[in-house]
């Protein structure tokens, strides 16, 4: 049985070797043809994919027949373009012509064909990828560009236009993924903007004929862009800078000077001071020491000084008739609160100074004159005129008295004035109280004024009569700035205006301008005009005491202090009221005052004495102010005030 | 369909840009022989004329050849397309003397180039007509398609009178007539089998796309002998 069987295996073996060995060989797969590509539209190149070659050696061949001819050519190269492809070159090839291309594949065994495919070399044009790309970085208005320029495929013939081409290029910074797309047509160049400062670019071009495929991409071109720095950039990083230093620099000085500014914004109210009085030694107690701290050398005026000069004041001579003259005096600030020239208004009150016979009559006649014609002309310029001295003169002008229009009662006062600038006051007429309150209060701040320095700008040079008085509170401010204003008949005036600044303590007292409020009754004294030297400065003596000062002056002045021109009376004798609290009059050296020995200079000088005394001028104006309190009409004697606590 | 609204959208831009163009070639060319007549002739340069005959070319080439795939996938079967002149039609401007090889075409003078295109566009008037009638008949047809044909048809006439215009300007000859249209290339018979008809048609389309290409190629050529520019495409 074993044989039947291995005959069996046998005829198996028979029957399955060819089989076996079928499988193994066999005729030639189905080539294929994968395509074809003309790279200038005059050649091609047709490729083809070879299917299983059936284990024999395979040969392909390529056939191919023109549009409506029978003739089958073989491909002509084969090995030009590669492996399994056929070249066609120039000669071989026809434009606008069909051709039907074949692949065969042979073996031994057999021979398949391909499916047949129909080309028009004009539709299968795919140039070659351009050449030479060449990057450059170039420059508009400083911000960089990238000029990109190539040329196109040295065998696509562009030149004689038989093949259009259209390129198109793409950009991709290094290390991203993202390609960016530039069309760029016809032209061969490109610029592309926008550029990254220190990047590096990948470029690549590519065309493609008019009607036809893209080329490959041509091989990367790298650019490495320079940093640039944009111009905006650096020039708003320096703004910057430059504004932040400048800060820097306004911050650290006003941290510097924030205290002056503190005080140039907002201001310190000042207070009441007193030149040369120190706090401080009021509180260490030592008396003496602050009082010799408030005495100012050379004041009182000894003999240094005229007499008569300390008898320049001003002189308001207010002439509501023309006998009536009241010379008012003022005292001085320093001294206490003297009783205000009610006696201004009053019809009948001391408006005996002129008139009284102990007076210089032609004097008194004289000043009478005049200050009736200051009076009546100089009131109305006064006050704007006093406005505009007070405004401009930085000297201490024993400023006029606002004499109302209406008060034309021909009254003169006189105000002695504290030698210190008079501070401007208000023009408006009944506001006296204010500008006795200003005259005041300029007086506060020069308290102590020099003699000599007062003197120099009593005197007024070339203008009607002054009377120039050294230190002494009296200050006669002399209508120079009137003559200016007023008429001229005014200038050859004489025009006293003696202001005191006793008066502004009358203001307290009610005095206030002097003549110009209704005067209050208040108690007057009468200075006597003595004489009005050869210099016109009326030399005043008290009339009440009637003696002169020579060395009673003490006793006198204390008694006598006459701070106002009362009025002048009809024998041209300027009336000077004297104040009642006269106490300060005892300190004056009047003899050293006085040139002419003049009482009234005496008493002047007390009144200088005491201004520069304040203790004596303490007491009286202490005094004074108990008394004038009551009939202070909203001023303040802040002096009084300020020196009370001296004691 | 993209592709086509896409196409359709190139076009409308295209025949938007080339209406002045439609206006120039529509007008009389011969302007300068009549006397007192109410038109005005635009003048224009030769360059200009030539650069607009050009892109007359190409977009009839671009619309033919949109036509050709729409309808190579509307009606022809699939086996059948590659092998379009399998049926044995030949284009009808097979038998006209016209340079079919690179070096041909380069040896041959401006004049036969412009005759030649001018040879090619006479040509095709006719036929583009009647693809037109044959269209319609289609089941069918989309409207693009019957459109562009249509659109074809008249840009071609367009075309002849620029060339008309071209050849007089550049070689100072005068009017031609269109002895080439009587070539009498166009013969169609009626065909029962739908097969054949759409082959036929199909040739039609294929043989027209060819010969836009043609004319597009010869008149760039013309172009860049005609400029000084060495690297002129």
């Amino acid at each position: 049985m074993k044989k039947p069987s291995e005959a069996v295996l046998l005829l198996l073996l028979l029957f399955f070797a060819p089989h076996a060995k079928g499988t193994r060989f066999s005729p030639p797969g189905k080539p294929a043809l994968t395509r074809c590509r003309s790279p200038e539209k005059e050649t091609f190149t047709c490729w083809w994919e070879p299917g299983p070659d059936g284990g024999l050696t395979t040969t392909y061949a390529l056939y191919y027949r023109k549009e409506n001819s029978e003739a089958v050519y073989e491909c002509p190269d084969y090995h030009t373009a590669g492996e399994n492809s056929c070249f066609f070159n120039k000669n071989d090839t026809s434009i606008w012509v069909n051709y039907n291309i074949t692949v065969v594949a042979t073996n031994t065994l057999g021979s398949t064909f391909s499916d047949p495919v129909d080309i028009d070399v004009v539709y299968i044009v795919k140039p070659n990828p351009p050449e030479k790309l060449t990057v450059t970085v170039m420059e508009d208005k400083g911000w960089p560009f990238l000029r990109v320029s190539w040329e196109p495929p040295h065998k696509a013939d562009t030149r004689s236009g038989w093949i259009t081409l259209i390129y198109e290029l793409r950009v991709k910074l290094e290390g991203e993924d993202d390609w960016e797309m530039h069309l760029a047509g016809q032209q061969k160049t490109f610029n592309i903007f926008s550029l990254r400062s220190g990047g590096t670019y990948h470029v690549q071009v590519r065309c493609k004929p008019d009607h036809g495929f893209w080329s490959e991409w041509s091989s990367t071109s790298y650019i490495k862009v320079p940093d640039y720095f944009h111009r905006e950039k650096s020039a708003w990083i320096l703004i910057m800078v430059f504004t932040a230093f400048i800060f820097l620099i306004l911050t650290w000085l006003l941290h510097m000077n924030s205290h002056s500014l503190k005080h140039c914004i907002l201001p310190p109210v000042p207070g009441p001071k007193i030149r040369g009085f120190d706090e401080k030694l009021l509180k260490n107690g030592k008396s003496e020491d602050i009082f010799s701290a408030l005495v100012v050398s050379g004041f009182p005026p000894t003999m240094s000084s005229n007499c008569e000069d300390l008898l320049v004041e001003y002189l308001e001579v207010y002439v509501p008739d023309e006998h009536e003259l009241m010379l008012e005096e003022g005292k001085d600030l320093h001294d206490h609160c003297l009783k205000s020239e009610g006696s201004t208004s009053d019809n009948d009150s001391g408006r005996g100074s002129c008139d009284s016979h102990t007076l210089l009559m032609d004097k008194c006649g004289e000043a009478k004159e005049q200050g009736r014609q200051t009076e009546q002309e100089e009131r109305p310029v006064e006050t704007q005129r006093h406005q505009k001295e007070w405004n401009e003169d930085t000297l201490p002008y024993a400023h006029e008295d606002t004499v109302s229009p209406d008060m034309s009662s021909g009254r003169v006062k006189t105000w002695p004035s504290v030698f210190c600038p008079l501070p401007q006051y208000s023009s408006s007429p009944p506001n006296h109280t204010s500008s006795l309150e200003i005259a005041k209060q300029h007086c506060l701040s020069d308290s102590l004024f020099p003699p000599g320095s007062t003197s120099s700008y009593l005197t007024h040079p070339g203008h009607s009569t002054k009377e120039t008085l050294g230190p002494s509170r009296w200050e006669f401010s002399l209508s120079n700035k009137q003559p200016r204003s007023l008429h001229p008949q005014m200038q050859t005036r004489q025009q006293l205006q003696a202001r005191s600044d006793i008066n502004l303590s009358n203001v307290g007292c009610e005095q206030a301008p002097v003549g110009l409020l209704p005067p209050t009754a208040r108690p007057t004294e009468y200075v006597e005009v003595q004489r009005v030297n050869e210099e016109d400065m009326v030399l005043l003596k008290p009339v009440a005491s009637g003696r002169g000062c020579g060395d009673g002056c003490p006793r006198l002045r204390q008694a006598e202090d006459y701070s106002k021109v009362k009025g002048v009376n009809s024998d041209h004798t300027l009336l000077l009221q004297r104040e009642v609290m006269g106490e300060e009059a005892e300190r004056c050296p009047c003899q050293d005052q006085e040139t002419n020995g003049e009482t009234d200079s005496c008493i002047t000088s007390s009144t200088v004495t005491t201004t520069q005394k304040p203790p004596a001028c303490n007491y009286t104006a202490a005094a004074v102010q108990d008394k004038m309190a009551p009939t202070v009409s909203g001023y303040v004697d802040t002096a009084s005030i300020f020196t009370l606590p001296t004691y | 369909m993209n592709s086509m609204t896409g196409t359709v959208a190139w076009r409308a831009v295209w025949a938007a840009l080339l209406w002045p163009c439609l206006l120039t070639a529509a007008m009389p060319l011969d302007c300068t022989e009549e006397q007192g007549s109410l038109y005005r002739c635009p003048s224009i340069s030769q360059e200009k004329l030539l650069d607009r005959v050009i892109q007359h070319a190409e977009l009839i080439y671009r619309v033919s050849e949109e036509s050709c795939a729409m309808f190579e996938e509307m009606f022809v079967p699939f086996p059948l397309r590659l092998q379009r002149n399998q049926a044995g039609y030949s284009c009808i401007t097979k038998a006209l003397p016209i340079p079919s090889s690179k070096s041909e075409i380069q040896h041959i003078s401006d004049k036969w180039l412009l005759h030649s295109v001018l040879m090619l566009v006479q040509s095709w008037i006719e036929p583009l007509v009647y693809l037109q009638t044959t269209l319609d008949r289609y089941e069918n047809a989309p409207d693009m398609l019957l459109n562009k044909t249509k659109w074809v048809s008249d840009k071609l006439i367009s075309l002849e009178q620029g060339v008309v215009v071209l050849i007089r300007k550049m070689l100072d000859e005068g009017m031609l007539t269109t002895t080439y249209n009587e070539h009498g290339l166009f013969q169609y018979d009626a065909l029962p089998d739908m097969l054949e008809s759409v082959m036929r048609d199909y040739t039609l389309i294929s043989c027209f796309k060819k010969d836009a290409h043609k004319m597009e190629v010869f008149l760039k050529l013309l172009k860049c002998r005609q400029s000084d520019n060495y690297n002129c495409a």
